[in-house]
């Protein structure tokens, strides 16, 4: 053993660890890439008896950082003695509901949770028989730190991590009904039922299920879920409830999106209607009045703030809004505080003024380069390409499945966007720059959290589990790899 | 302005029809095909290609660009053929099995077909065994393998075994690349080389070729 010193506090730590897997919980800095050494997002100051910078260190940072003793904890092994100084705080997450739902059918006598494991945080809801809602609370994923995206994770579950990935997150639904039922003046054993919604891969390592079929081709799930486990199956505080895991659409397409289309009600509706959850990956979904068919597309971690130059997640000291006034830009930062980074809904702002006011052309061209946003705070032309991608990936997606389906784009009756990313998206910039078909953005709704609300509705109205079961077996996946009207309209779209 | 340099820049903007017919014009003027071929095609490709590796145009401007040198390409293949004008080397390139994301491969493709070079693509989901046999049976200098998954990638592992048990590595080098690959993962398994981006990629296949020829 030998120590290392972490923000003055003292630490004993195998020699040979890597930094990030040895700091203490809340001094480990985000490692979005899982530890890759490509994101350059867990940067920390280091010195001591350290391993020499990596290849990837060297390409990550400048000089005058890696004079500063500044490391990336993914790439840097303790070898002895050293002091390491990390800056990381807690992100900001989304909580879900805010009034009681109607409850004809509870799954539970007593106490009830509905839990959405998202690849980002977890947020679970309280219920009492009523419908009331006792008590909601969020928290990071702790799967985060095997990395940002369901593949990092995936790989890290095929490196023999499988066990330990279910550990995390299971841990982390209990501390959050620990501290939910502790102050609702309940036991933690108290909820009798419980629904977990979560996309495919989230629930494969939540129940411990095998996800390797997820990660490569053909991409065919072999569990769809749509069971009931106890909560001693999952290792949870309360061991006698009934665990109803809503039944996923596909490998990529998830219970959360099932859970999303109860709660958006949009197969209840005449008409042509889209569902979209944007985030590290987008799901993408259409009623067309008869037939559900879906789609996700991989947008890459832009919107979530990482592998842009200045990206943050959306805490104190991100800009999460820009406006243009007089042709100058405005930018919000959350807190109040000083701007220190940027997060993805200030970026499709930022984005939408620089072209607005001539900074950026349709071709994507940043001029002048870089532009400055709020204080120190800048968008290259590299982080423009990074949303380009992002953007065509989600819009070209839109366009593929209203092709597929055969209605006009113009026929489209409403979008709806579900998750985290879309509750802080401004519509209207998210049509500016062709995140969204602009002609859309009128008939665009914003619904935060509907997955877990879907969850919510499941757990308070047993009878809409067979109903949202028989649209996720109903629904008709399209394949964007192979489609070429994807391939023409992620080209097209590319463009603003 | 001359006729080469107006078929670079036409190239340049993506304007295919007019590419095609600059190209037609040039031949029945009888400027030699390997002229029209590196002073027109090939130098608007090459604009493009150091202006993408320079974040100035994006994937949308290569992807018309190089529909607009394929276009004028067809015309001169025939008569290159006749002329006994040769490409500057041979590859074959593929997404590894179990991927299917094949953007990034395409265009690294263009880019190399931007650089003289003559490129067979294997599509996706390319079996190990299949990038081999190519470079067997149509006598390619270079395998270029693509993944976008870190859950896919440790299959140019097995691209690289396969060509040392097939005893043509010697021969043959292996190129790797795709958003999860790195120089350290191309060191790991042994492959010869990768580059960041596509532009980069085709540069360094025309030095192997040269080296090699």
């Amino acid at each position: 053993m030998v120590t290392i010193t972490v923000n003055g506090t003292v630490f004993p730590v195998e020699p040979g660890a890597r930094l990030s897997d040895c700091l203490p919980a809340h001094a480990a800095p985000e490692t979005p890439c899982g530890g890759a050494g490509r994101c350059g997002k867990c940067r920390v100051v280091a010195r001591g008896c350290l391993s020499e910078p990596s290849p990837e260190e060297l390409r990550a940072l400048s000089p005058a950082e890696l004079a500063r003793g500044v490391r990336l904890a993914c790439c840097t092994r303790v070898l002895g003695s050293c002091e390491v100084f990390s800056g990381a705080s807690a992100p900001a997450f989304i909580l879900g509901e805010s009034e009681a739902l109607p409850a004809p059918a509870p799954m539970f006598g007593r106490v009830g949770a509905a839990v959405d494991v998202g690849t980002t945080t977890l947020a679970v809801c309280l219920y009492g028989p009523d419908g009331a809602l006792l008590a909601q609370a969020g928290k990071m994923n702790p799967q985060r730190r095997w990395g940002a995206d369901v593949i990092s994770r995936i790989e890290a579950s095929r490196r023999g991590e499988r066990e330990a990935l279910a550990q995390a997150v299971r841990e982390g639904i209990n501390e959050l009904l620990a501290e939910l039922c502790a102050g609702a003046g309940l036991a933690a054993d108290a909820p009798d039922a419980l629904v977990i919604t979560g996309n495919t891969a989230m629930l494969y390592l939540l129940t411990g299920a095998d996800p390797d079929c997820l990660a490569h081709a053909p991409f065919e799930a072999d569990r769809l879920f749509g069971e009931t486990l106890t909560g001693a199956d999952l290792g949870l505080c309360c061991p006698g409830a009934a665990v109803y895991l809503p039944r996923c659409i596909s490998a990529f397409v998830g219970a959360d999106t099932a859970t999303a289309l109860l709660a958006a009600g949009l197969t209840e509706q005449p008409g042509v209607h889209l569902l979209a959850d944007i985030g590290t990956n987008g799901e993408i979904a259409l009623w067309d009045g008869h037939t559900l068919s879906c789609c996700s597309t991989a947008a890459g971690p832009a919107f979530e703030g990482a592998g842009l130059s200045m990206g943050m997640p959306g805490r104190a000291g991100a800009v999460d809004h820009v406006t243009l006034e007089n042709g100058r830009l405005n930018a919000h930062v959350l807190g109040e505080t000083e701007a220190e980074g940027i997060c993805g809904s200030g970026v499709v702002d930022a984005l939408a003024c620089l072209l607005a006011a001539g900074d950026l052309d349709e071709s994507g061209l940043l001029d002048p380069e870089p532009a400055q946003i709020c204080g120190k705070v800048f968008l290259t032309q590299k982080d423009v390409r990074a949303v380009q991608l992002a953007k065509s990936a989600v819009a070209a997606g839109i366009v593929t499945l209203t092709h597929a389906s055969g209605a006009e784009p113009d026929r489209v009756d409403s979008l709806s966007i579900a998750g985290g990313f879309g509750s802080y998206l401004d519509v209207k910039s998210a049509g500016a720059i062709g995140l969204i078909p602009e002609e859309l953005v009128p008939r665009t709704r914003i619904l935060g959290n509907a997955a877990l609300r879907g969850a919510a509705m499941l757990l308070l109205d047993r009878t809409l589990q067979a109903r949202c079961e028989s649209t996720a077996r109903q629904a008709v996946t399209v394949d964007l790899a192979s489609s070429k009207v994807f391939f023409q309209a992620y080209t097209d779209c590319m463009f603003f | 302005m001359s006729i080469l340099t107006d078929i670079s820049e036409n190239l340049q903007k993506g304007k295919a029809k007019i590419v095609k017919e600059l190209v037609q014009q040039a031949i029945d003027q009888g400027i030699p095909v390997q002229q029209i071929l590196d002073e027109g095609l090939l130098a608007g490709m090459s604009v493009i290609g150091e202006k993408f590796k320079n974040n100035e145009v994006f994937v949308p401007e290569v992807l018309v660009a190089a529909r607009a040198m394929n276009m004028g390409a067809a015309l001169l293949k025939p008569l290159m053929k006749e002329a006994g004008v040769e490409a500057v080397g041979k590859v074959c390139i593929g997404t590894v099995k179990g991927d299917l994301h094949d953007i990034g491969k395409n265009l690294v493709k263009m880019m190399m077909e931007g650089k003289g070079l003559e490129v067979i693509d294997l599509g996706t989901d390319v079996p190990p065994e299949t990038y081999v046999q190519t470079a067997i049976d149509q006598g390619c200098q270079i395998i270029c393998c693509s993944a976008l998954l870190t859950t896919t990638m440790g299959m140019m592992e097995e691209v690289v075994k396969k060509t040392e048990e097939a005893g043509i590595h010697d021969k043959v080098k292996i190129m790797v690349g795709g958003a999860p690959v790195t120089q350290t993962f191309c060191d790991q398994i042994g492959a010869d080389c990768y580059t960041a981006d596509a532009a980069s990629a085709a540069d360094a296949a025309v030095s192997i070729c040269k080296a090699s020829a």
